[in-house]
């Protein structure tokens, strides 16, 4: 199917989500990490998807379990009922 | 047992780490220094992908009048319109080439040209994907200068090639084969995410659909 091919290799995240939550900047992020600022952006923008070791670690910084941050399908919308 | 009684291996190792370890912090911070620095000058006409592959384009034709200026030495060296054309050529690589790699590295951030060490883990498989699109690039050319020189120069043992033809030749390769991943990783770089970190002003784009 052409979505399935096109969402194929994708990994979706909440990022930028846990990180206004949290109040904390792309930088901070960044350094915390020890990863270009830039590089938090282009994962944001799911452009770029992370080895499983910065995953991880993004998943420890915001003190949640990996699923809660990556996942294979798409995040429900806050709200949505399915 | 006091620094002087250890044994003079000890002191020269710890020497070595205490003299590597102050190398690499000085290196950090001039990364660091270096890093500010192109973030300040990078232009912002140059966060279009087609303004950065207009770029990338003026970078490989540089390196192609390298090999233009090889090909002219090849047919009319030596002589006076031979050198004329060097000089010309290399004097616009001097005055459009030298700041047209600046602004090449600046749009890269200087990916081609850090150590490895120094690379996030996006920025390696970046650096990755060009120097290997550039490699096989470097490949092509020189194949295609084994075949040229096989086929315009079938004189054998009474080959006269100039030998001004023969180092252009051998620089236009090492440029090519320095720079041309540069010229790659600026064609290919995507475009820098929006700078937002003021979440009241713009909330960050959540990739959650």
């Amino acid at each position: 199917m052409p979505a399935e091919k096109k969402d194929e290799g994708n990994v979706h995240n909440r990022i930028p989500m846990l990180r206004a939550e949290r109040g904390v900047s792309r930088r901070d992020l960044a350094t915390a990490l020890g990863v270009h600022y830039q590089t938090i952006g282009y994962l944001e923008r799911g452009e770029y998807s992370p080895s499983l070791h910065l995953a991880l670690r993004i998943a420890a910084y915001f003190e949640v379990p990996v699923e809660v941050v990556f996942s294979l399908d798409p995040f429900p919308r806050i709200g949505s009922s399915s | 047992m006091t620094n002087d009684e250890r044994p003079t291996n000890d002191r020269d190792s710890s020497w070595w780490h205490r003299h590597r370890a102050n190398s690499q912090r000085k290196r950090a911070e001039r990364i660091r220094v270096l890093d500010e620095e192109l973030e300040r000058r990078m232009p912002a006409r140059y966060a279009t992908q087609r303004a950065r592959r207009a770029l990338a384009v003026a970078g490989g034709a540089c390196l192609g009048l390298l090999w233009v200026d090889a090909a002219v030495a090849w047919i009319l060296a030596p002589s006076d319109t031979a050198m004329i054309v060097n000089f010309v050529v290399l004097g616009i690589l001097l005055v459009v080439g030298i700041p047209l790699a600046g602004s090449l590295s600046a749009i890269t951030r200087g990916m081609t040209l850090k150590h490895e060490r120094e690379l996030d883990e996006r920025e390696k498989t970046a650096r990755l994907r060009a120097f290997t699109t550039a490699h096989r690039c470097t490949s092509v050319v020189m194949i295609l200068v084994m075949l040229v020189t096989m086929f315009a120069d079938r004189d054998g043992r009474d080959s006269q090639i100039p030998g001004a033809a023969l180092f252009l030749i051998l620089f236009a390769l090492l440029v090519t084969h320095v720079l041309l991943p540069l010229v790659v990783a600026a064609w290919q770089a995507p475009d820098p995410p929006a700078d937002e970190d003021e979440f009241d002003d713009e909330p960050a784009h959540d990739t959650t659909s």
